[in-house]
């Protein structure tokens, strides 16, 4: 760290010129990004006529907000959006209840079976999900319970912690298992029984790691579609992601562009906000925990 | 001890039997099935027919599957070729030295995080729209006829838009799989390859690559597990035009077990379930083969 900050103080301009073309490449994937987002913002802002006529960046009519109070309140998107908001909070926080005590212990002990659970944890998030659906199905199917949005709210929250719990549990483990030994010798010497150590000094000391992997969860989650697709069975339960699927299917038919893109805005915004003030500790946690997965 | 033994039961149980009844039981139902003619999904076992490979032999004489399976394989293979390529182009820029490197390498991961459903729309309803689509604004631009003129949502280029769109998004996590593995080689290796004479052509091809062996093995392997869910970029593209273009087995199965009024063979969860099993068979085997030609070696780190 210190040494980059050295070699940043000053410009030294025969090394970038050596690096241009690496700066050309890069800014040119860059720009062709923002552009293919910036384009859509502004079209949500903008008319289906001035989409058709390529004229989205003169504004001729004026900032048409309404395009997302129509796509908020008559296309379903606030149903879909809440769902989603709530899925993926529920589904976030049983994470962590789940997975946190369970990865403490695999990092903790030594058992039989702990190498077992690892490995079918590690092999398990390389598993399609088509392997695992049909059964499933004929589970949840066989309750007759998806007519129920209650339950069937329930199930998806189920299928969503199911599904992330392998990747949440090995991501706490390593952390877990880079926090000192020490203080849960020190709790023992002060009387401090195991599970209460747990919850309270490891858990909380954990809280970089479970941040971390929550905010991956949160996109997981709000971002899953085939499960989600297969499960919800009423326009009530859909998440975001199905709810999104299925108006443009309808607006390709009524051919409200500036429509779709508000929703398409409405469906992305979260995540991408998330990741605007979340990015570096996103990337760390792939670079950090997904190397060796 | 015996304290131990309850903390350790009462914390994996809640974890493992959610894995148990989320990812043991299904697996295992689904290989049996995919040996079996089933009528409908929610059966009872009794109710199935033992068929032996039937399921198997039946989709490989299903044109629309082998199909479903070549265009999977062509994701696989061109995909893989041009995500990796520029993912490794742009982690050893990244690593070059370059400013700007986290936002950077922000921005380029970003795709990754905002929802596919979202994305894939954008791609189909402006960046291929032959009116007002991006790229027929660049092709404009440049002045570039074909480019304008390129039709991408035509039946015959459609795999290559999809292609396109779906390499942009994935580019991000496999070019920081790669930046974090350049980033761990020591860099005594550099300095002594500059006193030696070596230019940075020279050192990022006798060094790094050499050294990148485990990395890319991970992104292999991490590229064919989500090849083998493709389903929602194909889904989302085949509602453009229904061809079998961008049809892939994920595709097929949905379409054959949950989609509604699609005759294409008759109602067999069975051959669902062997769907499953054989994606899940390539992928053992391409991560067997992986790990066979990019043996860990003394060198690597």
């Amino acid at each position: 760290m210190a040494k980059e900050k050295k070699v940043r103080e000053r410009v030294n301009w025969r090394k970038e010129l050596h690096l241009a073309p690496g700066y050309i490449i890069l800014s040119l994937w860059v720009l062709f990004t923002f552009v293919l987002l910036g384009w859509v913002v502004v079209a949500s802002f903008s008319t289906s006529k001035e989409i058709f006529s390529g004229q989205v960046f003169k504004f001729a009519s004026g900032f048409h907000f309404e395009n997302y109070v129509k796509a908020w309140n008559t296309s379903n998107v606030s149903v879909f959006f809440t769902n989603s908001l709530f899925y993926a909070s529920i589904s976030c926080a049983l994470l962590i209840l789940v997975c946190a005590p369970a990865a403490y212990v695999l990092s903790r002990f030594t058992f039989l079976g702990n190498k077992i659970i690892q490995s079918g944890f590690v092999a398990s998030m390389g598993v399609p999900a088509t392997m695992i659906v049909l059964p499933l199905f004929g589970l949840v199917a066989g309750w007759n319970v998806l007519n129920v949005s209650i339950a069937n709210r329930a199930v998806l929250i189920f299928l969503y912690v199911g599904i992330n719990v392998p990747y949440t549990t090995i991501f706490l483990l390593t952390f877990f298992g880079n926090l000192s030994r020490a203080f849960e010798e020190a709790a023992a010497i002060d009387g401090c029984p195991p599970m209460k150590t747990f919850w309270k000094i490891m858990l909380p000391m954990a809280q970089p790691g479970i941040i971390t992997v929550t905010i991956f969860n949160f996109i997981n989650v709000w971002n899953e579609y085939f499960m989600s697709l297969i499960f919800a069975n009423s326009d009530k339960v859909k998440p975001v992601a199905i709810g999104l699927y299925g108006m443009i299917n309808s607006m390709r038919y009524t051919g409200d562009y500036a429509g779709m893109f508000a929703s398409v805005v409405i469906v992305f915004l979260p995540t991408f906000i998330l990741y605007i003030f979340m990015s570096e500790k996103i990337i760390a946690g792939i670079t950090g925990g997904g190397v060796k997965g | 001890m015996k304290k131990n033994k309850t903390m350790i039961v009462a914390f994996l149980a809640p974890a493992v039997i959610m894995f148990a009844i989320i990812f043991i039981y299904p697996i295992i139902r689904t290989v049996a099935m995919s040996f079996f003619k089933i009528e409908g999904v929610t059966d009872a076992v009794s109710k199935w027919q033992f068929s032996g490979l039937a399921n198997y032999i039946k989709l490989f004489n299903t044109q629309l599957f082998r199909i479903s399976m070549w265009n999977i394989f062509r994701i696989w293979l061109f995909g893989g070729i041009i995500v990796m390529g520029l993912a490794l182009l742009f982690a050893a820029i990244l690593t070059s030295g370059i400013r700007f490197k986290s936002g950077f390498r922000a921005i380029i991961y970003m795709p990754n995080v905002v929802s596919a459903v979202a994305l894939a729309t954008m791609w189909l309803q402006y960046a291929f729209s032959p009116k007002f689509g991006l790229f027929k604004s660049i092709g404009d631009l440049l002045h570039w006829k074909w480019l304008s003129k390129f039709q991408w949502l035509d039946p015959s280029h459609l795999f290559l838009a999809l292609l396109v769109a779906y390499c942009f998004g994935m580019v991000g996590y496999h070019m920081l799989i790669f930046a974090s593995g350049i980033e761990r080689i020591g860099t005594e290796y550099f300095e002594a390859a500059t006193l030696d004479g070596a230019n940075r052509i020279q050192q990022f091809r006798y060094i790094t690559l050499p050294l990148l062996k485990g990395v890319t093995k991970t992104n292999i392997t991490m590229w064919s597990v989500s090849s083998a869910g493709f389903f929602l970029w194909s889904q989302l593209f085949s509602m453009v035009v229904s061809n079998t273009q961008t049809i892939t087995p994920v595709v097929y199965m949905y379409q054959n077990i949950f989609g509604a009024g699609n005759s294409m063979t008759e109602r067999n969860s069975g051959i669902g379930a062997a769907v499953g099993v054989l994606l899940s068979v390539c992928v053992v085997v391409i991560f067997i083969v992986c790990d066979k030609i990019f043996k860990d070696d003394d060198i690597e780190f």
